[in-house]
């Protein structure tokens, strides 16, 4: 390999001439950047680029948005990030809510839905509580912090998820991960290193247009190799041990549960739900919920999109009936989903 | 100029002598000229030549914000769209409604920004409306205003005008307005030093006439922003657009926001900004041109025209690969999770 | 799935942090970090720092790539 010395990345993916490749971006943002850069057009054909089920608007359940909902219709004002805005539950979407009088503020940070919740004490202020374990400890510390100060008018509609048993549920589905950068910042490397010790393969990815080449420049060299690996390819942010702080806040205020992904079913403990010394902020307990189960589309195959089973493109709703502006599908309700950012970035097209 | 306190009532909406002193004390005491009606209508020289005439209808909240407010973007928004037809802006009208309990005195600086506006530009006020709606009725003050213009002899820019191997070009950098409208609106907790674009451009588009008549497209880039407006050319034109990401001029610390939120500057509004479609020959010039205007120092080229993927904008991107810029998808929402 | 944005501390105090992003300013936690000083970078998500971090990908990458290629 001493004549490979210096080349670039992007070279290394040019140069690459192995036999077919699945690489599985796990990440919602990576499949954004990944797009937005027009970073597949610079790999080899035999390079495959997968978009895996890391954004977590595509994998909420259509039922989440109907709770949301109908807590809306109880005159709780909903707090959330804009990323769930649009997205359809079985009949209405947040926006269409709002439309018809319902409270719903777009906040950056759950935090600023407490702060919103503090300023408006006749209100009753429930957040949105989605994403994976990087987006989980900004939930915690605002229930934390919220359990401190007695505030007694917000809330959390939770419907957090984990990666462990997502990565065993997509075993096979690929033959490289691309790792969530952010995720693993909190959760730290152990798991990738197990995850070798059972055959699978994978490089942490940042998110510049740098470092994800880098990290496929690794991924297409090492599976050259021939034996499963794992590569830090974002160490200036992801250490080994993570940012045990947040783990340990995490394990303070929620605990596993079985859960629904959209698209891919459920999938055991790879959820989490506010534990019971934090009954009092848990939206479905406080407001009494009763039992939503809401429903998707049958004909959309974001299911097999998200396992890599077949190109949004090969659905027969994709770019039709299924677009950016009227989605139907999991993978097309936000900007981050594996149909919409091939819709809007031209995957046929170009 | 009388001093002004207090608030509108519903009283000065309802005709009679508050009204009256409402409209000398606050408009006509700013908007004072020999063209300025008293009676029911303007009578007015007509221009010479062809005539541009176009109505735009103004709400934005805060009405207040760095680098402007509602008066000041209600003159430039409508003198905008008639020099983006090459005409030069002649009169105004202007139609107000007001929420009962504002505050005078703003609407009293209101008009004088509309005021120092106008004759910045040469245009002149001729005729104005006035009406009262009742508490939560409007959100402060809804401005419209209507302009006509005579068009330079020679100059006809229209959507539909962009050819194959014409170069598009920006008066400056993008985004500013609606960064500013987003920060002023306090909803995310960010601070930056960002002021808004709003600008009256006629000297912009005098400046690029004087070079050349041969501009086959300028458009201001006002709601949804550049990456909209480029869409708007591609479908009228029937031609696509390919864009160099790299040449898009962007303040840095409207980046910084846009990063902060996940959103894209192409699509946030300006209200300074020209997107200007001319035969590649002629950009230099024009480009040169536009630098010695105030407000189009920051002009730059940042793409072409092509005869393939009509409809379509296309970026070239940092790493020198081409994607789309997606398509304005309506309310901008930030992406965090 | 995180958007992450890489800023700036500029002042800290009580578990919050101004931090700055290329002029963009905001509010942030550091509670769940430790040692963090003003002129640290760290990666911002949904309004608290999940990490410490250098703030450019170039000796990253390069080092990386370095290893990879050796």
């Amino acid at each position: 390999m001493s004549d490979a010395k210096g080349k670039t990345a992007a070279q290394v993916l040019a140069d690459y001439d192995g036999p077919r490749l699945r690489i599985m971006e796990v990440c919602g943002t990576h499949t954004h950047e990944i797009f937005r850069l027009g970073i597949r057009k610079l790999l080899p054909p035999q390079v495959d680029l997968i978009s895996g089920p890391g954004c977590p608007v595509c994998v909420t359940q259509v039922g989440f948005i109907d709770e949301a909902l109908w807590l809306a219709d109880q005159g709780v004002t909903i707090t959330t990030f804009g990323d769930l805005v649009r997205v359809p539950g079985t009949t209405r979407s947040l926006a269409s809510a709002r439309a018809d009088g319902a409270r719903v503020q777009v906040v950056y940070s759950p935090l600023d839905a407490l702060e919103y919740a503090k300023a408006h004490p006749e209100e009753q202020v429930c957040f949105l509580s989605v994403g994976f374990e990087t987006t989980v400890p900004a939930s915690c510390l605002a229930v934390e912090q919220a359990h401190a100060q007695g505030v007694e008018n917000f809330s959390l509609l939770v419907a957090n998820k984990t990666m462990p048993n997502a990565y065993a549920a997509l075993k096979g589905s690929a033959d490289v991960f691309l790792y969530p950068g952010h995720v693993h910042a909190i959760t730290g490397t152990s798991l990738c290193e197990e995850l070798v010790e059972q055959g699978v393969s994978g490089v942490l990815a940042g998110f510049t247009a740098k470092e994800l080449l880098t990290a496929l420049a690794v991924a297409v060299t090492k599976a050259q190799e021939g034996e499963p690996f794992f590569v830090n390819a974002y160490p200036r942010v992801v250490r080994p041990e993570g940012t045990p702080a947040a783990v340990e806040l995490i394990e303070r205020v929620m605990e596993p549960c079985d859960t629904e992904w959209r698209g891919l079913g459920v999938i055991p403990q790879s959820g989490l739900r506010l534990r019971e010394a934090y009954a009092a902020f848990d939206a479905r307990k406080k407001f009494d919920m009763p039992h939503i189960e809401g429903k998707a589309n049958p004909a959309c195959r974001c299911g097999e999109v998200l396992q890599g089973h077949c190109k949004p493109s090969d659905c027969p709703l994709f770019g039709k009936v299924c677009t950016p502006q009227s989605p139907v599908g999991a993978c097309m309700v936000s900007g981050e989903g594996a149909c919409s950012a091939y819709y809007q970035y031209g995957g046929d097209l170009l | 100029m009388t001093e002004v306190s207090g608030k509108v009532t519903l009283a000065m909406g309802a005709g009679g002598k508050q009204t009256a002193k409402l409209i000398d004390e606050v408009f006509a005491a700013r908007f004072a000229s020999p063209l300025l009606t008293a009676d029911d209508a303007a009578v007015l020289e007509p221009p010479r030549g062809r005539m541009a005439m176009s109505t735009d209808g103004f709400i934005v909240s805060p009405s207040f914000f760095p680098g402007g407010n509602i008066g000041k973007l209600s003159i430039c928004g409508t003198v905008n769209d008639l020099a983006c037809m090459g005409a030069r802006p002649m009169y105004l009208t202007c139609g107000f409604v007001i929420e009962e309990g504002y505050p005078l005195d703003k609407l009293a600086q209101i008009a004088q920004a509309m005021a120092d506006t106008a004759a910045s530009c040469g245009v002149t006020l001729v005729a104005g409306d006035t009406k009262v709606a009742g508490k939560g009725q409007v959100d402060g003050v809804f401005i419209t205003t209507t302009g006509v213009g005579e068009i330079v002899e020679g100059a006809a820019p229209a959507g539909a005008k962009a050819r194959p191997g014409d170069a598009i070009i920006v008066t400056g950098d993008v985004g500013r307005h609606g960064c500013t409208i987003l920060l002023a609106r306090d909803d995310f907790g960010i601070e930056a030093d960002v002021t808004s674009d709003c600008a009256p451009l006629w000297d912009s588009v005098e400046a690029m006439l004087d070079v050349t008549n041969d501009i086959h497209v300028i458009r201001d880039a006002t709601r949804g922003g550049v990456g909209t407006v480029l869409y708007e050319i591609a479908s009228q034109s029937g031609v696509g657009v390919r864009l160099d990401a790299a040449s898009v001029p962007v303040d840095p610390a409207v980046g910084g926001v846009c990063r902060m939120l996940g959103l894209e500057p192409l699509y946030l509004a300006c209200e300074g900004r020209l997107v200007v479609i001319a035969p590649k020959e002629q950009a230099p010039a024009l480009v040169e041109a536009l630098r010695g205007c105030p407000n189009s120092g920051g002009a730059a080229i940042i793409g072409e025209v092509t005869d393939d993927r009509p409809g379509w904008v296309v970026m070239r991107t940092e790493i020198g690969a081409e994607t789309l810029l997606p398509q304005p998808g309506g309310e901008l929402l930030p992406r965090i999770c | 799935m995180c958007v992450g944005l890489s800023a700036k501390v500029v002042r800290i105090a009580d578990g919050m942090a101004m931090v700055d992003a290329s002029g963009a300013k905001r509010e942030i936690s550091v509670q769940l970090l430790n040692d963090v000083e003003p002129g640290d970078y760290v990666m911002v998500h949904a309004g608290i720092a999940i990490a410490k971090i250098t703030d450019e990908d170039e000796h990253e990458t390069d080092e990386v790539m370095e290893e990879l290629l050796a």
